[in-house]
């Protein structure tokens, strides 16, 4: 188990520090770069060079990126274009929201999707299976924009009993009544993002159980006389949830991916809405550090999953096998 | 019968995968003759925010522009987005995964791990970054997403180089001296093009769904007919929400990018399941 931990937790590092090389090498080598946008042609050559040197943009490109990585270390992750506040401040206000938001359609997507799965390995070939495939279709083609603007009209405009937008009316509210005022505008965004991610879920949780419904062990284990529902709770589900848990991990990145567009038309006021606003003001750092803390989550909830699949499968976690 | 005649006709057999190569059909046919059909939605008209009527089939939008005709346009820019994407990921991923299926070295391992760390990466925030900083112009973003579409085609490739690589033939190929590239050529890519035109249907309704997304949040090119760009005018607008209701100007993109989505998502699964061997009588 150990040797597998420190193989996954090795990966999870190289890949943050692979999100973190491809941005400064994006931002830095791309066209119009950021020191030429900082930069106002009507400043005098003085202010320049000034501003040139204040951020290290005068210095060889492999400096700038060693000096990148220590200011990384030390959690400097440079200054806001438009608002001149430390991104990393930037951030730590909007993270809450987004995390909130992750969990809430985490929990939806598994509490729906795995016993929606098993359902319709159970009753394969029959009606629930068909309708459930038929959902699945839709479910993997859905556009997010689509989704929202449907929930937006039919219970905004139409039924007039949700919010459109934003985390809480103004001016905040305390105790309970922020609490489930919060609530009342996180279903649109949450529903929205729970039911883009749903459809691979259940359509891995059909499948694996499927595969392991014909597995010898498990006619043994209703021929030594355990119930149906027993072979299904001990012996069918432990080992259909090992592709699900894995496909959870690595939908996260898509998930994240769909809080920046479902955050954005909700006015969520998270990372992803963050990131829609700084594309608009063109703000480098803020895209750079929203993007490191994105893939960060992304990577550390990979790693949560990876320990779940080891300690769900055996195989993994003492022998040298690969998930 | 030879095994191509069988797979045409196992396939028009396949209901959801004939409506799938149709809708398909159409989308590409649409795309292409769009300039016979129409002219381009130029100019601002005086026919604000109409409903669908015989002179504006789908409506017009809040500057006067003709919904239905920016749709038909767009499919251009679907199509030749998605296009794009497909023939740099085809020529990223499928060589790689070759190589990282074939190769028993490091090699092989080392692009196996590289293209595991592409797969966990938040791709559409990369794409928002690389497509801001590179600029609004419809060949970067098909760039953009052609980059970052490769990964998951270099898996597939790579599972079923591995599989056709354990096969006899390939053991034959190899004691008859064949070089290295040759049998990756003529042994393995022939025989692995089943799931890598499975991928390529995935990755045409996921780079259309990337650039009305990029497009969505304003990085599309603001000189492009675009669906996405219709959305996010429609959105800038408050169409969704506003009394009396355009739905109209909302509703028409959207359903065409579902359309072409499901479409190619139905191609592939018909032919997925015409390639496995379970469903095979």
């Amino acid at each position: 188990m150990r040797r597998y931990l420190l193989g996954r937790a090795a990966r999870s590092l190289l890949t943050i520090f692979i999100s973190v090389t491809l941005t400064f090498f994006i931002v830095r080598a791309m066209p119009s770069n950021p020191v030429e946008l900082l930069i106002n042609p009507y400043m005098s050559q003085e202010t320049q060079d000034m501003l040139m040197q204040k951020y290290g943009l005068d210095k060889p490109l492999a400096v700038q990126y060693a000096l990148f990585l220590k200011g990384l270390l030390q959690g400097d992750l440079g200054v806001s274009f438009s608002s001149r506040q430390p991104v990393a401040q930037v951030l730590l206000q909007k993270l809450p929201w987004t995390l909130l938001l992750i969990a809430i359609v985490m929990a939806l997507v598994l509490g729906i999707g795995i016993p929606t799965g098993l359902l319709a390995a159970r009753r394969r070939g029959k009606l629930a299976d068909q309708v459930i495939n038929v959902l699945v279709t839709l479910g993997i083609s859905i556009f997010i924009p689509f989704l929202s603007f449907m929930f937006l009209y039919i219970f905004s405009y139409l039924l007039k009993v949700l919010p459109t937008g934003g985390a809480y009316t103004p001016p905040k509210p305390h105790g309970l009544t922020y609490v489930l005022d919060v609530a009342r505008h996180a279903i649109l965004p949450a529903a929205t993002l729970a039911i883009t991610n749903l459809a691979n879920v259940v359509l891995y949780t059909r499948n694996s159980t499927l595969d392991v419904l014909g597995e010898d062990y498990v006619r043994t284990a209703r021929a030594k006389g355990a119930s149906p529902k027993r072979a299904m709770r001990v012996h069918v589900l432990r080992n259909a949830m090992i592709p699900t848990v894995t496909v959870v991990g690595l939908q996260v990145g898509v998930m994240v991916g769909g809080a920046v567009v479902t955050e954005t038309i909700f006015a969520w006021p998270g990372i992803g809405r963050m990131l829609f606003e700084a594309i608009g003001a063109l703000d480098y750092p803020i895209l750079q550090g929203g993007f490191l803390l994105l893939s960060v989550s992304v990577v550390t909830m990979n790693f949560i999953t990876d320990m779940l699949v080891g300690w769900l499968d055996p195989r993994i976690r003492l022998g040298g096998g690969r998930p | 019968m030879n095994q191509r005649e069988n797979f045409a006709r196992r396939f028009a057999r396949s209901k959801s995968g004939m409506l799938g190569l149709i809708g398909v059909a159409i989308i590409v046919l649409a795309g292409l003759a769009a300039p016979l059909l129409a002219r381009s939605p130029a100019g601002y008209s005086r026919d604000i925010l109409l409903g669908p009527s015989a002179a504006h089939l789908l409506g017009t939008d809040n500057l006067g522009l003709d919904i239905g005709l920016e749709i038909l346009w767009g499919a251009r820019t679907s199509l030749y987005v998605s296009a794009v994407a497909v023939l740099i990921s085809v020529g990223i991923g499928v060589p790689l995964g070759l190589v990282s299926g074939y190769s028993r070295s490091w090699v092989g391992e080392t692009l196996d791990a590289a293209v595991d760390i592409f797969l966990t990466l938040p791709i559409l925030p990369l794409m928002i970054i690389m497509a801001a900083i590179m600029g609004t112009s419809i060949t970067n973003v098909a760039l953009v997403i052609g980059l970052f579409s490769w990964p998951q085609l270099a898996k597939v490739c790579k599972n079923a180089t591995l599989k056709i690589s354990g096969m006899q033939y390939i053991e034959a190929a190899v004691c008859l001296g064949y070089s290295r590239g040759r049998i990756l050529l003529h042994h393995v890519l022939r025989n692995i093009t089943g799931p890598v035109l499975v991928n390529i249907t995935l990755i045409m309704a996921n780079s259309v769904l990337a650039e009305s997304s990029l497009s969505f949040l304003g990085l599309g090119d603001p000189t492009a007919w675009s669906w996405g760009t219709i959305l996010k005018r429609a959105w800038g607008n408050n169409a969704v929400i506003n009394n009396p209701n355009p739905w109209w100007w909302w509703l028409a993109p959207s359903v065409c990018i579902i359309v072409f989505v499901v479409c190619f998502n139905m191609l592939g699964t018909a032919i997925n399941d015409l390639l496995s061997p379970k469903t095979q009588a």
